[in-house]
C-alpha cells in the first residue's frame, strides 16, 4: 500500500513538473459539453485554434468534455462551494441552469468586464435574441456558442397525403386528430420550463416575475392573475381531448419511423433528423405552434454560452481570443453546418457555408427566421430550482390531463406548487 | 434400477430447467452484445431482431474507441477499482480479526459503529465528500477517485462471520508457536479465507468499476476519466444511437464478464467450502 | 492469551497486547468517521438549516424544511413508491434466488453452466444494463413488445413505468443473492439430509423443514440489504424516467437529486435523506426484532 502511495505521489509530482516546464505559452482549459458529433466539431475548432491564433499569441487550449451541461454545472457549483477557484476552467460552455451560479462566482470574467478590458472588441454582429439570453440582471454573461430555438417538425409526406398544410396553432394540430390510427399519433409532448415559457410568452406574459428571472431572483409566477396559464392549459387540455395529442415526451425515434406525425424539438435537431429520416418521408419544419389564434408567434432562444473564469491577466486575454474566435463567424457557420444550431453570428448567417446550407436544405432557414421575428419582450426562464421546477411544471401539466383535473384545479396546483419551490429557495438564498 | 433411472430423467429435467431460466436471466446481456454489433438501419428495421445479421460490424466499436480515448478509461478504472478494493479488504480484514480474537472494551460499540455504515446512503455524502477531498488536495487523484470506497462494513461482517468459524485453538497454537498478529493474519487466516476473499475482492472491485457520480464529480482532465462515465459520453440528449450506446455498454461489460469467469473457479471453491454463510 | 510473554517487557508489552485490537480497527474507523459519519452529521445539521445554491449554511431554520418537504406533493408519492418498490422488489427476488439456489445446491446435469449463469448479472454495471433495459423495452425499436406482441411504451406510461424499473432492479439483484444462498445450501450437512430422506420426507418438506430454517441468517442478511438496496434505489430511475411519467417513478433517493442537487436546494436534499435513512434504520430493526424470534442459528 505505502508503495502504491508513494508511486502515484510521485507519479503526481512528475506530471505536475512536466507542466511547469512549459512556460512562456499561455496554458487554458475549456470545459465543454458537446458529445458525438458536435463534440468532434469542438475539439476540431480547440485544434485549429490552437495551429492558428493560438500559435500566433502564444496560447494554448485545451478542451474537457465536462459531461451533459448539468454535470457542468454541479460541478462547477461544487468547485465555487470549496472556494477553489484555481480548478476553473478559463472558459466553459455554460447552459441557462448555470447562469444564477456563474453570476455569483467571485472569479467570474463577464463580458461586460472583458468589454472594459477591451474596449475595441465589436460584437455588433452577435444575434440580438442569443445575446439578451446571456444577460442576468443587466449584466452580459457570455456569449452566445451554441444558439437553438425550438421548433415544429412535421412528417410533410403524411400531411401531404391527407391535404393537410403545415400546423400554425394548437387548434390546427387538434384538427388532425383524425389522423390519428393504430400505430400513429398525431402529437406528443409534455410542456416544461422553457415550452410553457413559449406559450405564455405568446400570450404576452412572463411565467415567473423579474422579468422570467433575468432581472433578479424570481419570486412567484407571474402567469396567475393574468390569466395566461389558464388560457393556455384550457386549450392543451382542448388537445388532448380532441385525440392528437399523447402526454408523452415526444419521440424522435417515433417521429423518423413515421409513427408520430408532428414533433417540438430543437432547432438544432435537424441535422440529425435529416440524416435519420434518409429519404423515408420529407421532413417539414415550421414556425412553433401558437397557443390560439390571437397569440403572437415565436419561441425563445435556448443552448448554451461561452463565460470566462479569472485566472490573471494573460490567461483573462487568451480567454476573451478564444471565446471571440468561437463565436466568430467561421465557426458559427460550420457548426450551424456540422449540427444544426443556428449561427449566433449573424456575418456566419451570411457566409457562403451557411448560403449552401440552406439552399440544399430549406429545413435550416426556419429557427433563424423564427428567432429574428421573436418578439425581445420574450425571454428565457430563470429560475433557481431549475430542475425541480422543470419536473414539477412537467408532472402537474400531466396529471391535468391523466387525472382529468379542470384548467382551474391545475392552475390552483401549479401555483401551489411552483411558487412553494421558489419561496423555499428564496429562503435559503435571500 | 427403475428409481435410478427416474432419478436420472429427473436430475435431466431440472438440469434443462436451469439451462433454460439461464438463458432467460442472460438474454438482456446478449441482446446488449448483439446490438453493439448492428448497424444503424438493421437497429431500426421492423421488426427487431436479437441476432445481428451483419455480425463483425465493428464500426460502433470503432466509434466508442475514436471518440472517447476509451483505452485510457480502462486503465484509469483498473487502478481505481483494484487500489481502493485492495485497501478495503485490507481495513476489512484487519477490523474482522479484532473483533474476532480480542475481547477488549467498547467492542460491541465499535462493530455497531462500524456496521452502521451500510445503513447511510453513499449518495446522500456526496457533496461534503467531495468537499473533503477537495480540501485535501485530491481531486484529479486516484486515491481522491477511491478513498470513498475505503469503508467495506459488509465485507468485514462477512469475514468476521467466517473468522468466527475458525477454531480459536489454531490460534492459540499459532501464538504459542511465536507466530504475531501479522504473520497469524498473512500465514493463516487470509489463506483460509482465500476463496470468500476472492469473492469479496471480486464484488468490491465490480461495485467500483461501476461507480459513476463520485467519479464524475472529483475529475476534471480528460485523463482521469473512468470507463463508466466514457461510456455516457456517447449518449446525446437525443439518445439514439442505440448501436453506439450498446457498443458502449458492451466495452463496459465485458471486462467485469471476463474476470468473473476468469475467477469463477475459486467462486466454485468458496461455494463448496461454504465460505459465504452468513 | 499473553502468557508467554513475561518479565520486565511484562507491563509493556500488556499494554501493547490491550491497545492492539485498537490499533488494528483505528483505520477503518478513520475512514468510516472522516467519510461517512462526518459527512452524516453534516447532512442531518443541513436539515434544520437554510443552505445557499453554493452549499454554504446560511442559517438555523428548525424544521422548516421537514415542514415543507411534508407540504410538497412529490414527497408523499417518493414515499409511497419507494415503500411500493421495496415491498415488491425484496420478496420477489428472495423467491427468484432461493429457487435458482436450490436448483444449484446440488450436483446436477449441466450444474456448472446454469450456476455461472444465474451469477453473472452480479458483474453487470449498473448504467451499461439499464441503458440494454432501455433499449429492450423501446417501443418502437425493442424486442420484448415485439416477442410479447405488446404495444407498451414501458417507461413512458405511468402505468407499466415502475413496473419496468421493478423488472431492471430485479435483475441486478439476481447474482450476488444466489451467490449467497447457494453456498448457504451447499454448507448444509449431507448427512442431515440423507437422514431425512431415509425417514421419507419429500424435496419439498426438506426445503420447508431442514433448509429454510438452516438457511435463516442468511436469508436475514440478504433481506436486510437488500431492502436497504431498494430503498435507495435512483441510478436506474434518472437514466430511464427521471420520475415520470406523472411522477409514477419518483423515489426517495431520486427526490433528492431533483429537488436537492440538481436544484441547489442543499437542505431540502438533507431533510429527504433524513427520512430516508430513519426509514431504513426502521425496517431494519423490525427485520432484526424478527430475527431474534425467528432466525435459527446453528
Amino acid at each position: 500500500m505505502k508503495k502504491l502511495i508513494a508511486l502515484l505521489l510521485t507519479a503526481a509530482l512528475l506530471l505536475s513538473l512536466t507542466a511547469l516546464a512549459e512556460d512562456q505559452t499561455t496554458r487554458i482549459t475549456l470545459w465543454h459539453s458537446m458529445s458525438e458529433e458536435a463534440g468532434a466539431l469542438m475539439e476540431g475548432y480547440v485544434r485549429q485554434f490552437n495551429d492558428t491564433i493560438g500559435r500566433e499569441q502564444g496560447i494554448v487550449v485545451e478542451a474537457v468534455y465536462q459531461g451533459a451541461y448539468t454535470d457542468a454545472v454541479a460541478k462547477m457549483n461544487s468547485v465555487l462551494t470549496v472556494k477553489q477557484f484555481d480548478m476553473l476552467p478559463d472558459v466553459m460552455q455554460l447552459d441557462a441552469t448555470g447562469k444564477v451560479s456563474y453570476a455569483a462566482a467571485e472569479t467570474a470574467y463577464t463580458v461586460d468586464a472583458a468589454l472594459t478590458d477591451h474596449p475595441e472588441a465589436d460584437l455588433s454582429t452577435l444575434l440580438k435574441p442569443a445575446m439578451a439570453n446571456w444577460q442576468l440582471s443587466g449584466v452580459q454573461l457570455g456569449l452566445p456558442f451554441a444558439t437553438s430555438t425550438t421548433v415544429t417538425y412535421y412528417n410533410k409526406t403524411a400531411l401531404d397525403q391527407a391535404g393537410a398544410s403545415a400546423p400554425e396553432t394548437l387548434a390546427d394540430i387538434g384538427a388532425l386528430a383524425g389522423l390519428a390510427q393504430d400505430g400513429v399519433t398525431v402529437y406528443a409532448s409534455i410542456p416544461n420550463t422553457p415550452t410553457l415559457a413559449n406559450w405564455l410568452g405568446q400570450l404576452g406574459s412572463d411565467l415567473v416575475d423579474r422579468h422570467n428571472g433575468t432581472e433578479g431572483t424570481a419570486t412567484k409566477l407571474d402567469c396567475l392573475d393574468n390569466g395566461a396559464l389558464l388560457a393556455f392549459l384550457t386549450e392543451w387540455k382542448a388537445l388532448y381531448q380532441t385525440g392528437a395529442l399523447v402526454n408523452q415526451n415526444g419521440s424522435s425515434d417515433e417521429f423518423v419511423a413515421g409513427r408520430q406525425l408532428i414533433m417540438t424539438s430543437s432547432s438544432s435537431s435537424v441535422t440529425s433528423l435529416l440524416s435519420r429520416i434518409g429519404g423515408a418521408f420529407e421532413l417539414g419544419v415550421a414556425a412553433y405552434p401558437r397557443v390560439n389564434e390571437t397569440a403572437s408567434a415565436g419561441a425563445t432562444v435556448s443552448g448554451s454560452c461561452v463565460v470566462m473564469f479569472d485566472h490573471g491577466d494573460a490567461r483573462k486575454n487568451a480567454a476573451w481570443a478564444f471565446v471571440q474566435y468561437l463565436t466568430g463567424a467561421e465557426v458559427q457557420a460550420d457548426f450551424a453546418r456540422g449540427t444544426g444550431y443556428l449561427p449566433s453570428n449573424s456575418a456566419a448567417a451570411d457566409s457562403d457555408t451557411w448560403r449552401a446550407l440552406i439552399g440544399e436544405y430549406p429545413q435550416y432557414e426556419l429557427g433563424l427566421t423564427q428567432l429574428i421575428q421573436t418578439p425581445d419582450t420574450m425571454r428565457s426562464v430563470t429560475v433557481g430550482p431549475a430542475a425541480d421546477f422543470y419536473y414539477g411544471i412537467i408532472n402537474d401539466i400531466s396529471d391535468m390531463l391523466e387525472q382529468d383535473l379542470s384548467p382551474e384545479e391545475t392552475v390552483e396546483l401549479m401555483a401551489d406548487d411552483l411558487n412553494g419551490m421558489l419561496s423555499q429557495y428564496l429562503r435559503a438564498n435571500p | 434400477m427403475r428409481t435410478n433411472r427416474i432419478r436420472r430423467a429427473k436430475d435431466r429435467a431440472l438440469g434443462i430447467v436451469g439451462l433454460l431460466a439461464g438463458c432467460l436471466i442472460l438474454f438482456p446481456v446478449f441482446y446488449g452484445v448483439m446490438g453493439a454489433f448492428k448497424s444503424p438501419a438493421e437497429f431500426i428495421a421492423y421488426p427487431p431482431t436479437v441476432f445481428s445479421k451483419s455480425f463483425g460490424y465493428f464500426k460502433n466499436f470503432e466509434t466508442v474507441f475514436t471518440q472517447v480515448p476509451m483505452l485510457r478509461y480502462f486503465l484509469n478504472s483498473l487502478i481505481v477499482a483494484g487500489m481502493s478494493t485492495a485497501v478495503r479488504l485490507a481495513l476489512a480484514v484487519l477490523a474482522a480479526y479484532a473483533f474476532v480474537f480480542y475481547r477488549f472494551r467498547g467492542r460491541k460499540l465499535l462493530f455497531f459503529l462500524l456496521l452502521g455504515t451500510m445503513m447511510i446512503p453513499a449518495d446522500t455524502l456526496t457533496i461534503t465528500n467531495y468537499q473533503t477531498v477537495s480540501h485535501l488536495r485530491l481531486l484529479d487523484t486516484y486515491l481522491g477517485m477511491g478513498i470513498v470506497f475505503f469503508v467495506g462494513a459488509s465485507q468485514m461482517f462477512m469475514l468476521r462471520q467466517h473468522f468466527m468459524a475458525a477454531p480459536t485453538s489454531v490460534r492459540e497454537a499459532a501464538l504459542l508457536d511465536g507466530c504475531g498478529d501479522g504473520r497469524f493474519i498473512l500465514s493463516i487466516l487470509v489463506p483460509m479465507s482465500g476463496p470468500l476473499l476472492t469473492t469479496l475482492f471480486l464484488q468490491s472491485f465490480i461495485t467500483v468499476w461501476n461507480a459513476y457520480l463520485w467519479p464524475l464529480l472529483v475529475t476534471n482532465g480528460n485523463d482521469m476519466r473512468t470507463v463508466q462515465v466514457g461510456v455516457t459520453m456517447l449518449t446525446t440528449i437525443e439518445g439514439t444511437n442505440y448501436e453506439t450506446v450498446l457498443a458502449g455498454a458492451t466495452v463496459a461489460m465485458l471486462p467485469a464478464i471476463a474476470l468473473f469467469l476468469i475467477m469463477r473457479r475459486y467462486l466454485s471453491r468458496a461455494m463448496s467450502g461454504g465460505a459465504l454463510i452468513t | 492469551m499473553s502468557m508467554y510473554v513475561g518479565g520486565k517487557a511484562g507491563r509493556g508489552a500488556k499494554r501493547l497486547e490491550r491497545a492492539k485490537p485498537y490499533l488494528f480497527l483505528l483505520p477503518m474507523i478513520v475512514f468510516a468517521v472522516g467519510f461517512v459519519y462526518y459527512p452524516f452529521l453534516k447532512t442531518a445539521l443541513q436539515s434544520f438549516s437554510n443552505v445557499n445554491f453554493r452549499g454554504e449554511t446560511t442559517g438555523f431554520s428548525g424544521l422548516e424544511n421537514y415542514r415543507y418537504l411534508f407540504s410538497r406533493r412529490e414527497f408523499g408519492i417518493a414515499v409511497r413508491n419507494t415503500l411500493k418498490l421495496t415491498l415488491i422488489n425484496v420478496p420477489v427476488t428472495l423467491a427468484l434466488t432461493l429457487l435458482m439456489a436450490w436448483l444449484g445446491s446440488r450436483r446436477r446435469f449441466l450444474g456448472p453452466v446454469y450456476e455461472t449463469m444465474f451469477a453473472l448479472p452480479m458483474v453487470i454495471s449498473m448504467s451499461a444494463i439499464t441503458l440494454v433495459f432501455k433499449v429492450l423495452l423501446n417501443p418502437s425499436v425493442g424486442f420484448v413488445n415485439y416477442a410479447l406482441g405488446l404495444r407498451i411504451g414501458w417507461y413512458e406510461d405511468r402505468h407499466t413505468a415502475m413496473s419496468g424499473i421493478l423488472l431492471l432492479t430485479v435483475w441486478m439483484g439476481l447474482g450476488f443473492n444466489f451467490l449467497l444462498f447457494q453456498s448457504a445450501f451447499k454448507a448444509i450437512p449431507d448427512d442431515l439430509l440423507g437422514s431425512a430422506r431415509l425417514e421419507g420426507a419429500g424435496p419439498v418438506r426438506i426445503l420447508l423443514q431442514i433448509q429454510l430454517p438452516l438457511i435463516s441468517p442468511t436469508i436475514l442478511y440478504v433481506l436486510c440489504t437488500n431492502m436497504i438496496q431498494a430503498m435507495m434505489t435512483s441510478g436506474p430511475i434518472l437514466i430511464l424516467t427521471q420520475g415520470g411519467p406523472s411522477r409514477s417513478t419518483i423515489t426517495m433517493i431520486y427526490l433528492m437529486y431533483t429537488s436537492g442537487y440538481s436544484s441547489s436546494n442543499y437542505s431540502l436534499a438533507a431533510a429527504v435523506s433524513m427520512i430516508a435513512f430513519l426509514m431504513t434504520l426502521l425496517f431494519t430493526l423490525l427485520l432484526f426484532l424478527m430475527e431474534k424470534r425467528r432466525v435459527h442459528y446453528q
